[in-house]
């Protein structure tokens, strides 16, 4: 660990980069794939764009790196207008889905080809090869080519090609995608460890919120070419600010209703109370709560609660979820940990603190 | 009982190639290095033709026009088809079937109407030289055809849809984000193409430029029909030599110099693909 440490060292840039996009716009044909990106990364972060299948996030790492030329907006680097750089002078670090290595060159070329590019000397060339190959835990597969490797070790190769050369930037493009889901949590680990070591600022796309929510410093949810919000996981998880986000982050229970003024909103008839006031009354809203925080059978005092009856049971191991039909037509989710408590067909009391109901305009 | 129903498939298809490949093959070797006396053939063996070949400059000159005309149509060709074929391997565009069928048509048209349609455009009174005489723009006209130049046009035409389809399935087959990969590691996009692309498309030049090269040192119709007698290759001789001299063992001998050169570049084909291409299939 010191020893990659050290390694990392060598691999940082002495300042690392800030990124920033200005409100960026790019059509293809009736697409419009970024409809007014905006976002600070702030240097050495770990920042996610998150989101559904073709909101947009390729397309806004492409044109940090310079394959997509917005069709309005600016791409800044440490401050500076990159907008008619080329790809090849913006200095950032690229990885695909795909890993895209040079299937005709070996793992020690493919590493070198940055440096070579840089015109580094040949004896330093062997050293930051031979160390970004230590760091990823690659030693000793200098020699062997591509597709003698396997996914996860080209993964890594691909990640010791784009960090050698100390780039601005890393970006990386559904880097795990490619992985069983095994090898995908221990290179999570894994990269996140490398990403603090050698503090480089990265940007990081991926749809998978675990992924998302578990490495990011911050993230953005992005949907259909625009930013939905942007703030630390906890942030994102726990105040999701549109139903959008609530609803693509985890599972949550979206109750619609209508705004009866102060902190009270109206959903099937039932009143509940929320945690910030709702907008003025008969506006139409949508009451966001998490299915670990609705208590059933809860002895304490909860500021809504409704009976309900165990529509079904799904049974997932460590934890339990209750699908829930509340009297006067509500449908709720509820998820517990442990045994199963109360079968199908059980008649159950929901409840849930108002500070656990985050009201959503609609 | 499943292999031999496959072997027995088989059967048609080898039993062609031995009666009308391998057999008169062989039987054109037996003549090579028989001896004719009067018309009659005798079943001896002598490598007299051989050394008749080898040991006279006009054959030696002639062998050379050959392998010269089929080298410049084959980078010519090459030259042509490769940004063709990455195009075609490249373009989303809605046209590409169309494109790709302009490139085939070449193949579509017979060899003698397509050689007669150079001819309408490159004779001394055809279409280029006539409007360029009577622009004014020329006093004579060009030479344009009966030399090496209008065969290598005719040949390079009818054979650029093979090299193009041998590059287009292997510039396909590369991942364009290796070439983008290349970019970003700091490759100016001439660069990134002469490192990543070029390299990786090295099985199609070599697999499209052995095929154009074999077949244009094979053909006849063109040669003789755009050359007028005034380009002589190989295949002529071999032609005159069996049908107008009616000196079989020598033709014979002409056609499997002919042959080995052709073999000689596969098996040449074969090792540099092997070790060039370490890494890539
Ligand atoms: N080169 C292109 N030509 C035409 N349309 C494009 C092009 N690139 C992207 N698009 C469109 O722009 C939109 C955004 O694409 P983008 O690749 O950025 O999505 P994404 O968020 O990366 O999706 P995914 O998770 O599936 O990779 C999509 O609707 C896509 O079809
Ligand atoms: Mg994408």
């Amino acid at each position: 660990m010191d020893r990659a440490l050290e390694q990392g060292a060598s691999l940082s840039e002495a300042r690392a980069a800030d990124v920033s996009l200005r409100g960026l716009e790019k059509r293809y044909g009736a697409t419009r794939a970024l409809a007014g990106v905006s976002l600070d990364v702030a240097p050495g972060e770990f920042f996610t764009l998150l989101g559904p299948s073709g909101c947009g996030k390729t397309t806004s790492l492409r044109a940090v790196a310079g394959f997509v030329a917005p069709d309005a907006g600016d791409v800044l680097i440490r401050g500076a207008r990159v907008n008619a750089v080329p790809p090849h002078r913006r200095h950032v670090g690229l990885v695909f889905q795909s890993y895209a290595l040079f299937p005709h060159r070996t793992v020690r070329q493919n590493v070198a080809f940055g440096l070579r590019m840089q015109r580094t000397a040949r004896v330093e060339i062997e050293r930051l090869v031979a160390d970004a190959l230590a760091l990823v835990q690659l030693p000793g597969h200098g020699e062997r080519y591509p597709r003698e490797l396997s996914g996860g070790e080209q993964q890594r190769v691909a990640l010791a090609r784009a960090l050698v050369t100390r780039p601005a930037v890393l970006l990386l493009d559904e880097p795990l995608g490619a992985l069983d889901k095994k090898l995908r949590d221990h290179m999570k680990i894994e990269l996140k460890r490398l990403q603090r070591d050698v503090g480089v600022t990265t940007i990081y796309v991926t749809h998978d919120q675990e992924e998302a929510l578990t490495m990011s410093d911050r993230l953005a949810v992005m949907r259909a070419g625009h930013i939905e919000q942007v703030g630390a996981p906890r942030e994102i998880y726990e105040t999701p600010g549109t139903v959008f986000v609530a609803g693509f982050i985890g599972n949550t229970n979206l109750l619609a209703g209508r705004s009866r003024g102060g902190a009270a909103v109206e959903c099937a008839g039932v009143t509940i109370a929320t945690a910030a006031s709702a907008p003025a009354a008969g506006a139409p809203v949508t009451i966001a709560v998490r299915p670990e925080r609705i208590r059933l059978d809860d002895t304490g005092r909860l500021d809504n609660e409704v009976a309900a009856t165990v529509a079904h049971v799904v049974y997932q191991g460590e934890t339990v979820r209750y699908l829930l039909a509340a009297d006067g037509g509500l449908e709720l989710q509820a998820v517990e940990l442990g045994r199963v408590r109360f079968p199908a067909g059980s008649r159950v009391r929901a409840g849930w603190a108002a500070a656990d109901a985050r009201v959503l305009l609609s | 009982m499943r292999a031999r129903a496959r072997l027995l498939l088989l059967l048609p298809f080898t039993a062609l190639l031995g009666v009308f490949f391998a057999a008169p093959l062989l039987l054109m070797v037996a003549i090579s290095v028989s001896r004719q006396s009067f018309g009659e053939l005798q079943w001896t063996f002598t490598l007299h033709h051989y050394a008749r070949f080898f040991s006279d400059a006009y054959y030696i000159g002639v062998l050379w026009d050959t392998l010269v005309l089929g080298a410049i149509v084959t980078v010519a060709s090459l030259l042509l088809g490769y940004p063709l074929a990455y195009h075609l391997a490249r373009t989303r565009s809605r046209w590409k079937p169309f494109l790709l069928v302009a490139v085939l048509s070449p193949l579509l048209v017979g060899i003698v109407i397509r050689c007669y349609g150079w001819m309408i455009l490159l004779a001394d009174r055809g279409l280029i030289n006539a409007t360029l005489v009577e622009r004014g723009w020329l006093a004579k006209p060009l030479p344009l055809m009966y030399n090496r130049f209008g065969v290598a046009v005719a040949l390079v035409h009818v054979f650029l849809p093979f090299m193009v389809l041998s590059l287009t399935g292997v510039l396909k087959r590369i991942d364009p984000h290796a070439l983008e990969a290349a970019m970003t590691l700091g490759a100016s996009p001439r660069r990134a193409f002469l490192e990543v692309t070029l390299p990786l498309s090295l099985p199609g030049i070599l697999a499209g430029s052995l095929l154009v090269f074999s077949l244009a040192i094979s053909s006849f119709v063109v040669p003789v029909l755009l050359g007028g007698f005034k380009v002589q290759v190989l295949p002529m001789i071999v032609y005159e030599q069996v049908l107008s001299v009616f000196d079989w063992p020598f033709g014979a001998a002409n056609a499997f110099v002919l042959l080995v050169i052709s073999i000689a570049l596969i098996a040449v084909y074969i090792r540099v693909t092997e070790r060039a291409l370490r890494g890539i299939v």
